[in-house]
């Protein structure tokens, strides 16, 4: 066997291992944290990015830790949905640590720093354990790990508004762990099996369908919490605008993305489509998710326009893009899932772009409110530009990633004839030009600040340059990740 | 409006895990789906495959070790998000209530730990070595551990807790359950098996039979020790918010 078989273990292996070494760094020489946690996660990104080539080859990479074949042991499998999530967790989340580098030394007290490394670690090590998982209960302890350490980076400051921020984000997370737990255990007693295909498989055997459709509704609330999906979006706004802003980024750009793949995992590999007996509570439950969705999208918007604060803003925001992918994805065509996939890495560079901005414009000026910032767009010509040109993304025009990825959706609503879903993601699209545009305006437009140029510093510059760029590039050269995006879609749909 | 919109969604959600309660197979009926499909095999075949008599724990360390090793991570990240917020214990600056509280722990209890926590932790270690052939193991064995130590700091205070054992001597131990199970897990791909094997391809099964024994003995260790001492740390830090100032000895 050789050594590059294993990638697929070591992509959460090596980074937890990083994670549980960096206290004893930290105790040892404080500075060494940062390095030393990039590297975990560079070596991560290799072995993810080494993997593309076995998918594209064979589909799946399926593997076995000590060896037990799936039922019996725990299987590591590795789809295009997978890996593709995988990718954007290594690269936002490596770019986003080096960004936290100087945003933590001046935020945070000094002994507190190697533990924001180790938690950002465990964030990390446990997302990519998440995404590429084959088993439903691995899936459970890795959203427990990544829960966890979300709730306390939220709060790490310690402050009396980010802690009870946090212990929203708690009583909600912890909720929505419970249904998660109480699905696994109902579908155990069903099928005496915890691996997704095995179970997909003991299920289509039939026997006890209203057990099986009782867990299938407490998986889709468990999942919807973490993802915010309208009703249970509450916890988000001050969860993400009050955490430290590289928190925020990673937070809205990757960990609610779990939700939405928990979702897709439990409603596509699980619970297949057109099954037997469960097949009218599944359709029932994606035609919610796609009405939740599509309200999500407008409520989200118009609560967005109406916020002072910046990160209030964007956070919001953040719920209506959670609607577009969920509503691409309900939508069960081809290009309707591209679309909704396609969003999540949009969105990821988009949002992430936004809140690493957001948190420049804090660290250099600590300013919040969007009327503050005018006149940014000359002292802070990068950052500024970095927002505008992220916004064309987040708000879906062409020539950004955001574009393909709405335009897809629509394509989607058309194929399903869902005029109704159309217009309500072009209404969603036109409020958030609303709410985006006026801060571009505010930041080039209304000028009082000194024409000086002062910029933030490099390491803090260049991966919010860098997402801003990608979502350019993601959108002029989308051929390069569309193939991928519309097998998993066809994989996906037949099940 | 908004009680009542809650109760309602609260009593639906209750009425379905009730009509789900009494839809799910009979208990105890042998014939069960998750009595007749991988369990079996656990059952029967745990012993000889999995090198534990104990089947728990053949399932836990060896067929399910990947998810163990999450659940250690788990904990290790509880103790994290503990120490992040709350920060570490500060000894010397501030005194907890216990320690400056009139009434001291009489000599009666303070001798009756000092009897008690040695033997406690000695039936911790017998609780994590045996965890292979009786019930019990790495997970609650640290449990007691982790009981014991309070137990003392209730007695003796927090500075005399924290100077028997330093943070120095902690932080490493912390990490331990974590990195050992990592290290059994990369032993496996060193030897060429898959990352968690126990049983070393290309070696004569008597060493391959001794490994196994002995890494399954590190991983219950690392468990163990690391979860006691992590309970430990979560109550230092906490303990440390009943603040109170040092006020000068008038007695």
């Amino acid at each position: 066997m050789s050594f590059s078989s294993h990638y697929s273990i070591l992509l959460v292996a090596v980074p937890l291992a990083f994670a549980a070494l960096c206290p004893i760094v930290g105790m040892w020489k404080r500075e060494l944290c940062f390095p030393f946690s990039v590297a975990g996660a560079a070596a991560a990104c290799f072995f993810i990015f080494s993997l593309w080539g076995k998918v594209i080859s064979k589909g799946v990479v399926s593997y076995t830790p000590g060896g037990w074949k799936p039922p019996l042991g725990i299987q590591i499998r590795i789809d295009y949905v997978g890996l593709f999530m995988a990718s954007i967790i290594g690269a936002v989340g490596l770019a986003v640590l080096v960004y936290s580098w100087r945003y933590v030394s001046r935020e945070l007290d000094a002994e507190k720093i190697p533990y924001y490394y180790t938690l950002y670690m465990l964030l990390f090590a446990s997302m990519l354990g998440f995404v590429v998982t084959g088993d439903i209960f691995n899936m459970f302890v890795f959203m427990e790990i990544f829960s966890i350490s979300s709730y306390a980076l939220v709060a790490i400051t310690g402050q009396r508004r980010a802690v009870r921020a946090a212990f929203k984000y708690l009583l909600m997370g912890a909720t929505s762990s419970v249904m998660v737990l109480l699905g696994i255990a109902f579908l155990y007693s069903t099928v005496g099996s915890l691996n997704m295909e095995d179970i997909a498989g003991r299920l289509a055997m039939g026997g006890y369908t209203s057990v099986a459709s009782i867990a299938l509704v407490l998986f889709l609330i468990g999942f919807a919490v973490k993802a915010a999906l309208f009703p249970v979006h509450i916890w988000l706004p001050d969860a993400h605008s009050i955490a430290p802003s590289p928190i925020s980024a990673v937070l809205s750009a990757l960990v609610i993305k779990m939700g939405v793949l928990g979702i897709l995992r439990i409603f596509f590999t699980v619970y297949t489509p057109g099954f037997a007996g469960i097949e009218g509570t599944w359709t029932a439950l994606l035609q919610a998710i796609a009405w939740c969705a599509a309200i999500s999208i407008v409520l989200a918007s118009i609560m967005a326009i109406i916020q002072r604060d910046f990160k209030v803003m964007i956070a919001y925001s953040s719920i209506a893009h959670i609607g577009y992918i969920l509503l691409g994805i309900c939508m069960l065509t081809d290009k309707g899932l591209t679309g909704g996939l396609y969003n999540i890495l949009a969105h990821a560079l988009g949002k992430g772009c936004f809140f690493l901005v957001a948190g420049i414009i804090i660290y250099k000026h600590d300013l919040r409110r969007i009327t503050s910032l005018r006149g940014l767009g000359r002292s802070m010509p990068v950052t500024a530009g970095a927002f505008a040109v992220a916004s064309l993304s987040i708000v879906g025009l062409p020539p950004s990633a955001g574009f393909i990825a709405k335009w897809y959706i629509l394509w989607g609503c058309l194929q399903k004839q869902h005029y109704v879903f159309m217009v309500m993601v072009l209404l969603g699209s036109l409020l958030s030009a609303i709410y985006c545009f006026r801060v571009v305006y505010y930041m080039f437009f209304v000028g009082s600040h000194s024409a000086e140029i002062d910029e933030g510093p490099a390491t803090m510059i260049v991966p919010a340059a860098s997402f801003a760029a990608a979502t350019l590039f993601f959108g002029i050269f989308a051929t390069l990740v569309l193939p991928s995006l519309s097998s998993a879609a066809q994989a996906l749909l037949a099940g | 409006m908004r009680k009542a919109i809650m109760l309602l969604a609260l009593a639906g959600i209750g009425v379905m895990l009730i009509y789900a309660v009494g839809e799910m197979p009979p208990m105890g009926d042998s014939g069960n789906p998750d009595k007749t499909h991988v369990a079996p095999r656990y059952l029967e075949h745990g012993e000889e495959e999995a090198g534990a008599s104990n089947v728990v724990t053949a399932v836990i360390l060896n067929y399910r070790g990947y998810d163990t090793m999450g659940e250690v991570a788990v904990i290790f990240c509880a103790l994290c998000a503990v120490v992040a917020v709350l920060g570490r214990e500060k000894t010397g600056l501030s005194r907890t209530h216990m320690d400056v509280s009139r009434v001291k722990a009489s000599v009666v209890v303070r001798t009756t730990v000092r009897f008690l926590v040695p033997v406690i932790i000695f039936f911790a270690i017998y609780i994590i070595l045996h965890g292979e052939e009786t019930p019990g193991g790495g997970f609650q064995g640290g449990a007691i551990i982790g009981a014991s130590i309070i137990l003392f700091t209730l007695a003796f205070g927090l500075p005399e807790s924290t100077r028997k054992i330093p943070l120095k001597s902690r932080v490493p131990l912390e990490s331990f359950a974590v990195i050992a199970f990592l290290a059994a897990g990369f032993t496996g791909i060193l030897f060429g098996a898959n990352f968690l094997t126990y049983i070393m391809p290309g070696l004569s099964e008597h060493a391959a039979e001794t490994i196994r024994q002995v890494m399954m003995m590190v991983i219950e260790i690392g468990i163990g020790f690391a979860g006691g001492i992590i309970f430990t740390s979560i109550m230092f830090a906490m303990i440390r918010e009943d603040k109170y100032e040092l006020q000068p000895d008038s007695s």
